[in-house]
């Protein structure tokens, strides 16, 4: 499903090289939901960039559905992500101009569907995330929960092979966190492949997998994840 | 793009005050048009006469013991002789010097009749070939035909007259102008003349008279210390014969001035100053409130790409691509300059109804308004390309970033 094979990320400026990651490998199965956890500046971030498409890296090979990502130009990964990866962000990034509708819309009117599919696959994944009455609403007028639920919605409308989840309760208390990740587990039960980085060690452990980045590698697998909870 | 719309109709106060603009500029720019065609409408009438090649002259005497009519005589013997020239004549004024006389000509003699105004050249049988104007029917004046004026009780008005084809279409306007040769007009109530010539066309001295296309030729020489010759030269000789003839007349004649040569294309320069500088400022106002307008566009879009950062990295994360992003800001500037310049329409066909009323302008032309439509919307889109080409190179990873 996702294969990283020892990616390499180097920021240079005039003085200084970043390495924000060295030599890392990871492999993802379908169906798989893993959570990413790792201090500030660990390479978390760096990390769903790349794996999300969203940025390029410097040497190394990922693998995306099968389908090679090292040599693709701008547009073609913009097609990608825009057919296999749903994001989730922190601070969900609805556009507060557009009502809930129109924002889970954004991403079917760059797969160029026309406006009934959209309309059905908005009603449908605005339903699962019961939000259905709220569509007309702007983003201001919902709660962070309620937020989250649009953006994972928006995630999802395209159907998508898997999710890619930055902090998705970050900005949430801890009664919506839970309601948010209960819907990604049944996402996930459904057949949705999930890769989420979180600094909650709680919310991390309830993800089938766990994976550590320390200094812009992979530290610890699975059990590891326990050892550098309880460190 | 209905969610572009549906977001511009959220977020109006920031883009109403650039619409806004952009339907004034609308506005000011369709009348400024309206009145640099009209302008310019009015500088294109040919005056009829061979512009390029001629000039005028003034001879000033204070001799008391003077004989003009001699000084005359010789003077035009020496102009016409000289290389160059064409021909030369005695006259009181010509097209678009804006001095010169008039009188009215009617068709029947009497105090009641309904007499047309008319401007005056007083020339020779030279006046038609110096002026370089087209006789379209009957004939040229004959030197029998051509008298001195006599103040000591000689006839006030000569027997024939020239007409251009505006005043003889003015006083016989059933009639072809082969028709109206040999007819007689009405001088000073009953003094008839004969029409014996009608030229195509030679303008009033007067720009703004609505009579401008209405004039006469004279054949009668007068003046008493002041001559005014026009001289027409062959082509390209005009600016080389000035200075000779200059010279020429003071050196035959030293107890007079020599004076005030001017070309004809001074003459109109003079005449149009005020015109050309009118359309120079409505120029110069025009481009200022388009370059201002375009830069209060890119200062918005700007602005609006600056304060979207985030979500443009959004939407590029989504599977926007760096083209959808360029499209997206041109459709939303397209989208404003739409409302911009279909209010500036609504706005300058007003302002233009208001200005024929009260200044008696000529209405637009119906292509100014489509024509100002899509120079804004070009201007717009021009604009806003700088601005929507930095908004494509934001990079999808701005989503992830915490800002």
């Amino acid at each position: 499903m996702l294969s990283m094979q020892n990616i390499s990320m180097v920021y240079r400026t005039e003085t200084v090289e970043t390495h924000a990651l060295r030599d890392f490998s990871l492999d993802v199965e379908e169906g798989e939901f893993v959570s990413v956890t790792g201090p500030s500046g660990s390479g978390k971030t760096t990390f769903l960039n790349i794996a999300g498409l969203l940025e390029g890296f410097t040497s190394g090979r990922y693998s995306l559905d099968g389908k090679d990502t090292t040599q693709l130009d701008d547009a073609s990964r913009s097609r990608l992500r825009n057919e296999k990866i749903g994001f989730i962000f922190q601070s969900f990034n609805l556009i507060p101009e557009l009502d809930i509708f129109d924002n889970v819309d954004v991403p079917l009117r760059y797969r160029g569907f026309d406006s009934a599919e959209r309309r059905r696959r908005i009603d449908s994944v605005l339903d699962m995330v019961g939000l259905a009455s709220r569509k007309k609403h702007l983003p201001s007028q919902l709660s962070g929960g309620q937020q989250q639920r649009v953006a994972i919605a928006r995630a999802l409308a395209g159907e998508p092979r898997f999710l890619l989840a930055d902090e998705p309760t970050g900005n949430l208390d801890s009664a919506m966190a839970d309601s948010v990740m209960e819907l990604l587990e049944d996402i996930n039960s459904k057949g949705t492949t999930i890769i989420m980085v979180t600094h909650e060690p709680s919310l991390a452990a309830r993800a089938r997998r766990n994976i550590f980045v320390r200094d812009g590698q992979l530290s610890v697998e699975d059990a590891g994840l326990k050892v550098a909870i309880g460190s | 793009m209905g969610p572009i719309w549906r977001a511009l109709l959220r977020n109006k106060s920031s883009y109403v005050l650039i619409a806004l603009q952009i339907a004034l500029t609308m506005a000011l720019m369709v009348n400024a048009i309206a009145i640099i065609q009209e302008r310019s409408r009015l500088m294109g009438r040919p005056s009829g006469v061979d512009e390029e090649n001629i000039f005028q002259i003034y001879s000033s005497s204070f001799d008391p013991d003077l004989e003009y009519q001699s000084m005359v005589a010789a003077d035009l013997d020496l102009i016409r002789n000289h290389p160059g020239v064409v021909d030369a004549v005695l006259t009181n004024s010509m097209p678009l010097r804006q001095g010169g006389w008039s009188q009215g000509l009617a068709i029947a003699p009497g105090d009641n009749s309904d007499a047309v105004g008319v401007a005056i050249y007083f020339v020779d049988e030279h006046g038609v070939g110096t002026f370089g104007i087209d006789l379209i029917a009957g004939r040229n004046f004959l030197p029998t035909d051509v008298r001195w004026f006599d103040p000591d009780g000689g006839p006030r008005w000569p027997e024939t007259i020239i007409l251009s084809n505006a005043m003889a279409m003015a006083l016989f306007p059933e009639s072809t102008a082969a028709e109206v040769i040999g007819r007689v007009a009405y001088i000073e109530n009953n003094l008839p003349v004969t029409i014996i010539g009608i030229i195509d066309r030679m303008q009033a001295p007067w720009k703004e008279w609505s009579g401008v296309e209405r004039s006469m030729l004279v054949p009668m020489k007068r003046g008493d210390d002041f001559a005014r010759y026009v001289v027409r030269t062959e082509t390209g000789y005009r600016d080389e014969v000035i200075p000779q003839i200059e010279k020429a007349l003071a050196d035959r004649d030293t107890g007079r001035i020599i004076d005030g040569a001017q070309t004809m294309n001074d003459v109109r320069a003079a005449a149009y100053l005020e015109d050309s500088a009118m359309i120079k400022l409505l120029v110069f106002i025009v481009s200022l409130l388009t370059a201002i307008t375009s830069l209060g566009i890119v200062g918005l879009a700007s602005f609006s790409v600056a304060r979207r950062t985030k979500q443009i990295g959004t939407r590029r994360a989504l599977g926007a691509t760096r083209r959808s992003i360029l499209r997206y800001f041109m459709l939303e500037n397209f989208l404003i300059s739409t409302v911009g310049v279909l209010g500036g329409a609504v706005l300058a066909v007003a302002i233009n109804i208001w200005m024929v009323q009260i200044f008696a302008l000529t209405p637009i032309a119906w292509y100014v308004v489509p024509v100002a439509m899509l120079a804004l919307w070009i201007v717009g889109q021009l604009a806003v390309l700088g601005p929507a080409r930095r908004a494509s190179q934001v990079s999808p990873a701005t989503a992830t970033r915490s800002i």
